[in-house]
Order: structure tokens, then C-alpha cells, then sequence
């Protein structure tokens, strides 16, 4: 076995020659696989320097900030749990009022932005703030020890939502967050995932160029509070979409202007084996059965809703727009 | 790294959780590993497709030509005449077709041919110790070409007046074409190999003078005899043998005059004949042989040796195939054939594991023929080599070449214990042989064997390639294959780009920045410059947490996680 690489590269001197903009920096203290932190450094990438951030409580607030330290290299600010829509209007009032163009990135979590910070992300959006919300949705308050939250799937275990006599998991549906932030008739909301980075980086960067709110909300699994291995991260959120229960959509005043193809929809059962939150699921009884059919009709609605079933290959459906190849020239 | 400071407040230096190193809560970390590629094991030539395919995906003709030519130097006729198993053993044949790799090698050896480049080696020291190679075919010139390589003066004998061997005289031109023959092996005679032509062993030199004139022999003489044939003792008076007529046909044009023809036997000797000897306007040709046709289900030993593509252009030609046939009985008027009388015969596995062919009663047809010619195979000629055969029709060598109780004779090619009867594969030989001659003259072990495993199908990670059809070449109609004119056509310079493109790259980096993308805690860093040996990718492993995703999302296998405890 050989590693060619570590020969004779200073790698402190090659982390500074990088051939794209930083603004997140290795040293923070996320789990092994996080896909919140891949989202997180996807976004910041695409957005470039010339930008600061409002940061909710939560999981990549804790990990990136651990008092001395921050792995931010941008300036950054925590917010409270509730107020980070506030915050980040504030800030961008205050650029505003000094002639500046920097743009204004408010980050939260599903917690923070389904649930509690809900009403100040609510008037950011009403009061047409020139700020872009980014919403990482790993369906569950993480942080605090894997509560369920608004987002939480259907079924789906979490501390707050055992499965056992009574119920098989969560008994709600999860929020469907971006039909309420696309009713606010902002110029720009769309969700994506990490298992398509291109499509985030264009999502960010159509979103920055916009001037007025605008949403994005990413789906980024969580290796523990899911349940899977962290090398699975790609492959599980990559299923989330192939199924349909994530839908890649992009609303533009309200309307549906966009939507990731799925090239070949797979069973939901694909995507729920994969974790350790879905386990109850595949045990060999009705309750269990029943419960994945609610799932799978859940992901035939989005399928339905959003016309999601590709009819031809594309270059741009969930098999194409990860398309690699040689020289690493992704399409965005 | 910018300093820490404590501050008394709350805020933060940007970028300091550069002082945690995150590497420390590994188990487990992820390494490049090149793993060969299946179309390089399967290379009986040696050749590493992938390698070559990377450089002509980089737009780097040049430098694929130099990476190839550096194992075969004769890619324009091997890119020709090549049964190509690395499109068998190709990883893309499970998804949707393999790469045409023989259609890129061709094209390689065509713009060597074109631009004049030169091989990647430089001319032997004229005190360097000399190495004598026999035959001139491509197992010796592929040795003699290694030996230079490596250093060596190489001397090459053939017994005709032209080097080439069988590709010379047995290979019709409308599937070699001679001027791309003669260019290939001019370059490579030009290369400083002292040929003499003319030359044979046991009548011009022999083996004891060689052996102390030389630091070392590699004997590649080939198979110049043809086998004994009959049917149950009977023989026709006018016998020709397959091997023979091809070889004039090849020299000078001709075939003798006949209406219809049996040809028995199922390998390229038997359905290059059988298309010559349709060129030259006998009616019906048939090829008869025990074997099944390519394409159905026989086991590999029960199938023809002949290259698939051969026999369906034959077919297309008019050539009529008998397969699963024997001939029971020559129907004879007087010495001359009037028919042979055919029987359906089949490979059986016997419990014991051998196989048998059978002959099933009742089946017996009879086929009107003027003229029944054996392409059965041939053997080696001992003339000069008795003492090293011992009444065997083979040479018995190791996996470099070695022949017991020898020091310094080494032998290869067609002439060998179970040899492919391979253009690659004798060029394979010629290589190993060589390499093992530079062990000898070095004092040194025998290097190991190179038969790595290959990288399996199942560690190619799908999602990161799109379907993409194989380009297809052009074939000349059958209606205008009249003469020498080459049938099978090349790609042209952008379809060649486009099979580049569809290499899975199996085993080695993509460049696909796949890591440096998908890695959660920016620890895998990107150097500026582009490399296809994954070189330009590094793992900072002070950062690293291993959590194995860069290896689980690595599109070609090419990283893997090891563990660390």
C-alpha cells in the first residue's frame, strides 16, 4: 500500500494555496461524516468572502465556535435560538445604512428554523430583508441529544419519539416548511441536498445574485441522530432524493420554477434500511408494514406533487448532475 | 495559523480551530492505493490501458503513446490483430459497454507512425553486455526491444530476409496492413537492435556458439512445422496444409486452383484461409472443426480460438461454418478428394474432470468437396535446439521464460509450452524474458510475479459516471473486400477522445476532486496542478477524522481506509 501524497507537502502551506475560497476551517469539533458541516463549507464556498453570517444555536454554532477558537473565517455572529431572522435583518439594515454590499447569510437548524425561530425568520421574510436563509435540516434537535423537531419524518425514532406499544416513532408528519416560506412570495426558495453539491453551489449563487429574501433548505443527515455509519452520509441523502421524500425543488414567488428529475424512483424501504431511526420499520409485522406504505405513499405524493419522475436521462436528474470526471470540472 | 489569544470577551480569532487537531480522534484513515485496473492484468502483453487512457483523456497523445510504447512497441499491429481481452475483463462492461481500448491503442500507434515519435528509451552503451534473440517475430522483437530498454545491446537472427515473423507471412494484409507493419518495425529495428536476417539456428549458428558468444539467449522461433494429418492413415495425393497456403497466398498472391474447399480446423490460420480462398473464387468454402461458434454458451477451451470479429466478417464474406463437426472419413476417387463425410461430435466432461471429445452415431452428412486442407496448428521446428526439447514439440519455460538447468538461454512466444498463440501475448513473453535477463545480468532475484488483482466491478461507485454508448468503427462492405484493402477502420481523433472519457479509471484517480468536495472537515487538500496519479489530492492528516467518506464517494476505488489503532 502506498500514500503518495504526504511527501514533502507542507500542508499548512498547501491549505493556504487552495484553489477555492474557504470560509469554514478544518479544527471544528462536528462528528465524523457530518453532513451539516459538508453543507455548511458548501455554502460558505459558493457565497464567497464578501459575506457575514447570523448563526442560530445549534449544532454547527456549538462545533464551530468552541470559545477560544472559531473556525470561521468570516465574520460571524451567534444568535439566539429565536431570533436569528431578526438578527440577520439588523445586520443587513445596518450594511445597508453604510452603503455596503456585503451580503447578509443567516444559517439555522431545522430547530431553529421550523420550530423556534420560526416568527423572526417569518418577518425577515415579510419586511423583504436582502438576506439569504439557510436552513440545514437533519430532521431532529441533534444537538441537544436527538428531540424530535417539526421536521422530523413520520416514524421516524428520536429520544422524544420511541417506538414501542403506543406508536412506531413520530406520530406527526414532518413540516412542510418550504410551501409555507414560498407563501410569503419571496423572490427565491428552493431545498437541495449534500449529496448534490453543484446543486447547492447554484442554488447559493442564483440566491445571492437575487436582490429581496431569499430561502434555502438543505437536507444534511446526521450519522448519529440517523443512525448510519459516517461514510454513509452521500449515499443516505442520495436515497432521500431517489425516493422522492426529499424533494429538489425551486419556487420563485411562490411558484414552482424548478424540480430535480429522479432518474429511477427506488422503493422508500432503500432509503429507511440505511438507518438505525427507521429500524422498527422493517420488522416482519402490520404495524410496521403499514407504517412503510404511509411513507412510501407520502414520497408518491411528493413524486405526484412535483412531477418529480423523470421520462428521459438528463444531464440534470438525480443520476446526472453527479456526473464526474476527469480535471474535477463539475458544472458549477 | 493565526495565534490564540484568550480574549476577555466573547469573540474569536477567525480560523483558530486550526490549534485542535482533529486527527487525533481517528481509528481509521484513508490512503491512495492504486489498484491495477482489469484491463492491465488481462493484457497479455502487459500493457496498463488505464495509464494510457488517463494521459489521452488529459489531451496528451503523445506522452499515452509513450506509456504504451514503454511495454509493447508495436501498439499499431496489436491495436489491429489483438483478440483485445481487456475489453472482456473491462469494469465498463457491466454497466454498459467496454471501452473500446483496441480501437484507442490503434489510433496511438497510427499517430506514433504519423508524427514520427520516438520510443521512450535510448540507445544501448557499446560496452553494454549483448544479448542474442532468435526469431524476429513479435515475441523476439518485443524482447530485443526490452533489452535495449533496459539497458542491453540486443542482436537479433531471423532466418528470412525481413523481420516480422508470422505477423509477415501469415497475416493477410486486409487485417495488417504491410505499410503500417514496416513502419512499426522499422522504428523498432531502428531503435539500435543489430538485426541479421537471414540467419537461422543450426545451420548459421548454433546454440553452444550463442550461448558462449552472449550473456544471455531468448529463443521466440515460433511454430514452422506443420502437424502430421490424416484421416485413419488416409491422406489425399495433392494435400495442401493451411499454414502453407497462407503464407503464399500472403507471399505472392496466389492459391491453387480449386472449386470448393474443407478447411479443418478453428483457429485464425483456419478463417484467414478460408477468406483468402474466398477472394480467390472458390465457391464454396467451408471450416469444419470440433469446436462451437463464439457467442454461445461452450466453455472457453470448447469454443474457437479464432478472433470473434474474424469469423463474422468470414461469415458475412460467404464462408460457411460447420461447427461441433469431425470428419469421420475422406471420400476418395482414386488419391483425389471427391468429399468428406462429416459427423456431429461434442466436448464431453468425463467425472474425472478431463473432457472427451465425442462422436455421436447416426449424425453422418456428407459434404462435396474438391479439396480438404488442415489448418490443425503447427510446432516447432527443432533444428538446432534437440538437446533442449528432448523430443518435445514445445519449449517448457516458467512465467519469465526460464528453461530448467539453463543459466543464460531463456525462450518465448509461439514456441512455448502452453502458449496463447498470441500476437500480445508473445510480446508479453518477449518482455517478461527480457526483465528476466536483466535479473540475470544484475544478480539479482527474479522479480514477483505481477498478478495483482484486479479492481472488482462492485468498488466502482456507479453513481459518478453517466451512461455513454461505445463509438463504433467503420467496416469495409462486404460487396468492395477484394484485395488487401484493411476492412476493419479506425476511430476517428474525437471518438477516441470520447473512449478516453468513458474509462471508469478503475483502480487509480480520477481527478475528479470527488474528496476534496464531499470532505466534511476540509482535510483533504488540493495541490494547483493536474495530475491522473491522484498525486495533486493530500490528506492533512492532523484534521483528518476518518470518517471514511472520501473513500465511500471515490468513484474508481482509488482511496481506501486502513486501519489505525
Amino acid at each position: 500500500m502506498s500514500n503518495r501524497s504526504t511527501a514533502s507537502v507542507s500542508s499548512a502551506d498547501l491549505r493556504n494555496r487552495q484553489p477555492r475560497f474557504r470560509a469554514m476551517e478544518s479544527g471544528h469539533r462536528a462528528c465524523l461524516g457530518c453532513g451539516q458541516a459538508l453543507a455548511a463549507r458548501l455554502v460558505t464556498e459558493a457565497a464567497g468572502p464578501d459575506v457575514v453570517l447570523a448563526n442560530a444555536t445549534g449544532c454547527l454554532e456549538i462545533f464551530t465556535t468552541p470559545w477560544p477558537e472559531s473556525a470561521w473565517r468570516v465574520p460571524w455572529m451567534h444568535s439566539l435560538f429565536e431570533n436569528t431572522g431578526a438578527i440577520a435583518a439588523g445586520m443587513e439594515a445596518a450594511l445597508k445604512a453604510r452603503g455596503k454590499s456585503t451580503k447578509v447569510l443567516a444559517f439555522g437548524g431545522d430547530g431553529g428554523t421550523f420550530d423556534i425561530g420560526f416568527q423572526a425568520l417569518s418577518g425577515m421574510l415579510e419586511r423583504g430583508h436582502n438576506v439569504l436563509y439557510v436552513c440545514y435540516d437533519n430532521e431532529a434537535y441533534m444537538n441537544t441529544g436527538i428531540q424530535r423537531s417539526s421536521s422530523t419524518p413520520h416514524a421516524a425514532i428520536t429520544t422524544t419519539s420511541p417506538s414501542g406499544k403506543e406508536r412506531m416513532g413520530k406520530r406527526h408528519l414532518k413540516k412542510d416548511i418550504i410551501s409555507i416560506i414560498a407563501a410569503h412570495h419571496i423572490p427565491y426558495a428552493a431545498t437541495a441536498s449534500v449529496a448534490y453539491p453543484s446543486d447547492i453551489r447554484k442554488k447559493v449563487r442564483r440566491a445571492l445574485a437575487i436582490e429581496g429574501p431569499t430561502f434555502l433548505q438543505i437536507h444534511a443527515p446526521c450519522p448519529l441522530g440517523w443512525g448510519h455509519e459516517g461514510d454513509q452520509s452521500i449515499a443516505v441523502a442520495r436515497l432521500a432524493v431517489q425516493t422522492g421524500l426529499f424533494p429538489v425543488i425551486e419556487l420563485e414567488r411562490g411558484r414552482l420554477t424548478g424540480a430535480m428529475p429522479i432518474r429511477n424512483v427506488r422503493p422508500v424501504a432503500d432509503y429507511l434500511n440505511a438507518q438505525q431511526r427507521f429500524r422498527h420499520l422493517s420488522q416482519d409485522n402490520e404495524r410496521a408494514e403499514k407504517e412503510v406504505a404511509h411513507l412510501q405513499a407520502l414520497a408518491n405524493h411528493n413524486i405526484e406533487t412535483y412531477r418529480l419522475e423523470g421520462d428521459t436521462p438528463d444531464s440534470m436528474d438525480s443520476e446526472g448532475i453527479d456526473t464526474v470526471r476527469r480535471g474535477g470540472m463539475r458544472w458549477a | 495559523m493565526p495565534s490564540l489569544t484568550l480574549p476577555r470577551s466573547g469573540y474569536a480569532l477567525p480560523g483558530t480551530s486550526l490549534h485542535f487537531k482533529t486527527g487525533s480522534w481517528r481509528v481509521q484513515k484513508p490512503l491512495h492505493h492504486h489498484r491495477a485496473a482489469p484491463c492491465h492484468t488481462a493484457c497479455p502483453a502487459g500493457e496498463d490501458a488505464q495509464a494510457y487512457l488517463a494521459q489521452m483523456d488529459e489531451g496528451h497523445p503523445e506522452a499515452a503513446w509513450k506509456i504504451l510504447a514503454g511495454v509493447n512497441p508495436l501498439p499499431a499491429v496489436t491495436g489491429r490483430v489483438c483478440h483485445h481481452p481487456c475489453e472482456t475483463a473491462c469494469n465498463r462492461g457491466h454497466y454498459d459497454e467496454a471501452v473500446a481500448i483496441h480501437h484507442v491503442e490503434r489510433f496511438l500507434g497510427d499517430e506514433a507512425i504519423r508524427h514520427g515519435w520516438r520510443y521512450p528509451v535510448s540507445r544501448p552503451k557499446r560496452s553494454a553486455p549483448q544479448a542474442a534473440v532468435i526469431g524476429a517475430g513479435p515475441a523476439g522483437l518485443s524482447a530485443a526491444y526490452h533489452l535495449i530498454r533496459l539497458g542491453y545491446q540486443a542482436v537479433l537472427f531471423d532466418q528470412l530476409p525481413e523481420a516480422g515473423g508470422i505477423l509477415r507471412t501469415a497475416l493477410p494484409a486486409y487485417r495488417l496492413p504491410r505499410d503500417i507493419l514496416d513502419a512499426e518495425i522499422e522504428r523498432l529495428l531502428g531503435a539500435g537492435i543489430h538485426f541479421h536476417p537471414q540467419h537461422k539456428l543450426g545451420r548459421d549458428m548454433s546454440l553452444d556458439e550463442l550461448r558462449a558468444d552472449y550473456a544471455a539467449v531468448f529463443l521466440a522461433p515460433g511454430n514452422q512445422r506443420s502437424r502430421e494429418w490424416s484421416i485413419d492413415g488416409a491422406v489425399q495425393r495433392d494435400l495442401h496444409v493451411g499454414l502453407d497456403l497462407l503464407q503464399e497466398w500472403v507471399a505472392v498472391g496466389t492459391v491453387p486452383h480449386i472449386r470448393s474447399a474443407a478447411i479443418v480446423g478453428g483457429g485464425n490460420t483456419a478463417v484467414d484461409l478460408s477468406r483468402i480462398l474466398k477472394r480467390a473464387g472458390v465457391t464454396d468454402v467451408h471450416v469444419v472443426t470440433h469446436q462451437a461458434l463464439p457467442g454461445t454458451d461452450a466453455a472457453h477451451d470448447a469454443t474457437m480460438s479464432a478472433i470473434p470479429r474474424e469469423i463474422t466478417q468470414a461469415t458475412e464474406e460467404g464462408v460457411i461454418f460447420h461447427p461441433h463437426r469431425g470428419i469421420r472419413r475422406l471420400i476418395l476417387r482414386g488419391e483425389k478428394v471427391v468429399g468428406i463425410e462429416l459427423v456431429h461430435m461434442k466436448k464431453l466432461s468425463r467425472e474425472n474432470g478431463e473432457s472427451r471429445t465425442v462422436a455421436f452415431e447416426g449424425t453422418e452428412t456428407v459434404l462435396h468437396v474438391d479439396q480438404v486442407i488442415p489448418a490443425i496448428g503447427q510446432e516447432i521446428d527443432p533444428t538446432g535446439m534437440e538437446s533442449l526439447l528432448r523430443q518435445q514439440a514445445f519449449l517448457v519455460v516458467d512465467a519469465w521464460g526460464r528453461i530448467a538447468g539453463q543459466s543464460n538461454v531463456f525462450g518465448g512466444g509461439d514456441a512455448r509450452q502452453h502458449s496463447t498463440g498470441t500476437v500480445s501475448g508473445a510480446v508479453g513473453d518477449g518482455r517478461r524474458a527480457a526483465i528476466a535477463i536483466d535479473g540475470l545480468l544484475r544478480v539479482q532475484d527474479a522479480p514477483a510475479n505481477d498478478n495483482e488483482t484486479p479492481l472488482p466491478f462492485d468498488q466502482i461507485n456507479l453513481h459518478y459516471y453517466e451512461r455513454a454508448s461505445r463509438q463504433i468503427a467503420g467496416t469495409l462492405p462486404v460487396g468492395a473486400r477484394q484485395g488487401c484493402e484493411e476492412i476493419e477502420q479506425g476511430l476517428s481523433a474525437s471518438q477516441v477522445s470520447q473512449e478516453a472519457r468513458r474509462c471508469f479509471s478503475c483502480g487509480n484517480c480520477l481527478a475528479c476532486d470527488n474528496c476534496w468536495t464531499l470532505c466534511p472537515d476540509e482535510a483533504v487538500l488540493k495541490t494547483q496542478e493536474l495530475a491522473s496519479d491522484g498525486s495533486h489530492y493530500v490528506f492533512d492528516y492532523d484534521y483528518c477524522k476518518g470518517c471514511g467518506l472520501c473513500a465511500q464517494e471515490c468513484p474508481c476505488g482509488f482511496i481506501v481506509m486502513e486501519e489505525e489503532l
